[in-house]
């Protein structure tokens, strides 16, 4: 019966090709819009390297103060002695690593000058993430407690650093603001889209200009709290909240008196959502709105051009509508051979956006628009777009199939 | 003509709502775009009010340096300024131009508060970057000792303070109504993030050369000036303030940045838009095409009658005209809303030009979608359409 609907299906789709052409026209490039946003989604929150264990890591970017009346608000990043004293000793945490976010600075090869990001790290870093090292290892807690002058580079920032770049460098000297830095380990990179693990180079948080002697609660550190497993996030949570709460209220931080303090440890994904949307609630609502308006409108505005057209043609099909309404076929059944036809329609179009977002994807890795981009078709991605895939063609599905049931036979045959 | 026209489209209101829903939902989203390019394209045409080539800026950052910090400071500034490749050097706080941070004030005159974008800068900025100035003076370093704080600010300001009263002279007061600035000079634009930025109040204060927070560089360097004399100033730098950091940025580069912020969203909008407009063009003209062919009957009772090939060419385009109006309607309604709220504070010419501008595209979009359809039909021929039935 199905393989019979899907041989009328082809037939009908050879039948017109213009026709066919708009029908897959839309449902291709819709599909391949919503593939593309949700692959550029999932590179951005998703756990992907060097963050490979997003999913049980906790983020804790931001110390927010403010007095009692809620009139002034600060917002910063913390300092390297607020952090061990609250975040490093977690109990229930597996891991936690303090680090600062990454500093613009500038390297000089003879006439050429080179835009660098530094990060300044402890050694629980290179263990909470997950950086594959091309050359040679990550510093450790020895170097760290020596105050070694060592450094992490990328293999971009090699590349661009030393004339010959095929050689191995680690042992080698980088100049950075004229301190000269033992090269100790290349690593691949990690894209700028991820802020909280790129860098060109890592230095341990004791090498010159940290600043991690910082006393107060501010300063240019951040953490990030890896939990035992997923199911312990909300332990860790609470157990760091419970540190957060013995922070005496109202106290003084320079200069600026508080009484309420907020230091919040939550997933990647809550956290980006929070640090996008600094403006409270009203902002929210708006942001989330504009969002649903425009999938709705990506979404609806193709599918009621395909009802639209379908609307139309199913009266070129009067006939055979006719004819088999005539031999008996319920309203029932032949609902069914639409929908399964304008399913079968759909994979088509979600093949052939399939291909068009594979070949795109390419594209953006290989371009160079985002360094270390590393945009996938995975299995969440092409699981959602099936879904939309048959969502869609149940949209653009049903509504012909209903106007279609209700012609009568009379008039069916004689159209 | 019109009227007939209502009536019929009137009378297949249920078989046309598809299509006037999809016509109402292209009109908002090009009312959308529309919106966003002409918002950006109107700020791009104003003037920016500086130059910015062969400028750089020069961010410095103590660390844990805490001894004579300012002193520091102002023998780096001469240092710098010493050297034969610069040929105008200022100091200035953090957001020198097309930087990424921002600092705002509410400064207050008599009834009227306004919030400015706030930069300390010392005597020089005007020389070395190149603001004109339409009124009074740039201050000078000299004016420190007098009451007030001597401030330049933008015309944007002058209006908002003063409305049509020079501003020169005049004392303005701070948050808590403490007189605190006297104005020294007016200038015209000032838009630091760059062309795409809205022109806002901005107001310039007299930097404190012994205070230690503001220590920002801005050098105009001689053209064809490269890396190999960047080097050599870090090294400087360096050599007189041990254990500081130096960031040296091209304010070419720093602007491209800002661009890119608001160039690149535009963009994906843009390439979305355009592709659901062919897509909704495509199914138009298939729908388009379909109705008439199941209209060929009427068309070769009218062609029989005495119609010419353009009176029915004009009664379909007529029809698709009436449709797409009625959605316009519609949308209208919708987006009429916007210049009235006053949402998101945007002027209101900018929504009145986006309807404009969307209402033109979506009168072309049908017109040209209808155009070969519309053709077709009037080519039919009487004997052959009523032979069929």
């Amino acid at each position: 019966m199905l393989s019979n609907y899907i041989k009328i299906a082809w037939k009908v789709l050879l039948r017109h090709p213009f026709y066919t052409f708009i029908t897959l026209f839309g449902i291709s490039l819709t599909l391949t819009v919503l593939m593309l946003i949700t692959s550029f989604l999932d590179h951005l929150i998703g756990a992907h390297y060097p963050e490979t264990k997003r999913d049980r890591a906790l983020y804790v970017e931001r110390i927010v103060m403010s007095d009692s009346s809620q009139q002034s608000m600060m917002s910063n990043s913390m300092s390297f002695k607020f952090l061990t004293e609250y975040a490093k000793t977690l109990k229930t945490a597996e891991r936690v690593t303090i680090f600062s976010y990454f500093n613009g600075s500038n390297a000089y090869v003879g006439s050429q000058k080179i835009k660098l990001n530094i990060t300044f790290s402890d050694a629980d870093f290179w263990r909470v993430s997950d950086f594959k090292f091309i050359e040679g290892k990550p510093f450790n807690e020895q170097n760290i407690a020596n105050g070694d002058y060592v450094a992490v580079i990328t293999d971009d920032f090699k590349k661009h650093y030393f004339a010959n770049s095929d050689a191995p460098v680690v042992g080698k000297n980088v100049e950075i603001e004229n301190i000269n830095y033992k090269v100790i380990g290349v690593v691949k990179g990690s894209p700028i889209t991820r802020p909280f693990t790129h860098a060109d180079i890592y230095f341990p948080y004791t090498a010159p200009k940290s600043n991690y002697q910082n006393s107060g609660m501010v300063g240019n550190f951040i953490a990030m709290i890896l939990a035992k497993d997923a199911s312990d996030l909300k332990a860790v949570q609470s157990e760091f909240q419970s540190n957060i709460k013995k922070i005496p209220l109202p106290g003084k931080q320079g200069g600026f008196k508080y009484s309420v303090l907020e230091v919040r440890s939550d997933p990647y994904l809550e956290n980006f959502i929070t640090t996008i949307l600094n403006g409270g609630p009203g902002l929210k609502n708006i942001l989330y709105g504009v969002i649903g308006f425009i999938v709705l409108m990506l979404m609806g505005l193709p599918a009621i051009n395909l009802v639209n057209l379908n609307v139309g043609r199913i009266l070129e099909r009067a006939s055979e509508i006719g004819v088999r309404k005539a031999f008996g076929a319920p309203v029932k059944t032949l609902m069914w051979q639409f929908i399964v036809e304008n399913i079968f329609i759909t994979f088509i179009g979600g093949i052939i956006a399939l291909i068009l977002t594979f070949t795109l994807i390419q594209i953006i890795n290989t371009s160079g628009w985002i360094a270390y981009a590393d945009l996938t078709i995975n299995l969440k991605v092409f699981s959602i777009s099936i879904i939309v895939c048959l969502i869609f063609g149940l949209l653009s599905g049903v509504l012909p199939a209903l106007r279609m049931s209700k012609l009568s036979i009379i008039e069916a045959l004689k159209a | 003509m019109i009227r007939h026209l209502f009536k019929l489209i009137w009378n297949k209101k249920k078989t046309h709502s598809l299509l006037i829903i999809e016509i109402w939902a292209s009109f908002l989203v090009l009312f959308g775009l529309a919106t966003l390019i002409t918002y950006n394209v109107r700020n791009y045409i104003e003037p920016l009010g500086f130059e910015y080539e062969n400028v750089w800026a020069i961010n410095l950052g103590n660390n844990q340096d805490t001894v004579a910090i300012s002193e520091k400071v102002q023998t780096i500034f001469q240092r710098v300024k010493g050297f034969q490749e610069v040929e105008s050097i200022s100091r200035m706080s953090g957001v020198y131009p097309f930087s990424q941070s921002n600092n705002g004030r509410t400064v207050k005159y008599k009834n009227s508060d306004v919030q400015m974008s706030f930069v300390a800068a010392d005597e020089n900025l005007s020389k070395t970057i190149n603001i004109p100035l339409i009124a009074g003076k740039w201050y000078r370093n000299a004016d420190s000792v007098g009451k007030y704080i001597p401030v330049v600010i933008n015309r944007k300001a002058e209006t908002a303070l003063f409305e049509n009263q020079s501003a020169i002279g005049k004392v303005l007061k701070d948050y808590d109504g403490k007189a605190v600035w006297v104005v020294a000079g007016v200038i015209d634009y000032y838009k630091d993030k760059a062309e795409f930025m809205l022109n806002k109040p901005v107001m310039f204060e007299l930097l404190k050369a012994d205070q230690i927070y503001d220590k920002s560089l801005v050098i105009r360097v001689k053209p064809g000036t490269d890396a190999v004399f960047e080097a050599k100033l870090v090294k400087a730098i360096a050599g007189i303030a041990k254990g500081w950091s130096t960031e040296i940025v091209y304010l070419t580069d720093a602007r491209q940045k800002q661009h890119n912020m608001t160039l690149i969203p535009v963009l994906i909008f843009l390439i979305i838009c355009s592709f659901l407009l062919i897509n909704v063009a495509l199914g138009l003209f298939g729908i388009l095409n379909l109705s008439i062919a199941r209209r060929r009957g009427e068309i070769g009772l009218r062609r029989a009658m005495g119609a010419t090939e353009g009176s029915i060419t004009a009664q379909f385009l007529g029809e698709v005209w009436v449709l797409a109006t009625f959605s316009l309607v519609l949308g209208l309604l919708f987006a009429i809303q916007f210049p009235l709220m006053n949402v998101f504070d945007i002027a209101g010419g900018v929504y009145i030009t986006a309807i404009l501008i969307a209402v033109v595209i979506i009168f072309l979009i049908v017109t040209l979608c209808a155009w070969y359809p519309s053709r077709q039909a009037s080519r039919i021929h009487p004997a052959i359409a009523l032979h069929e039935d």
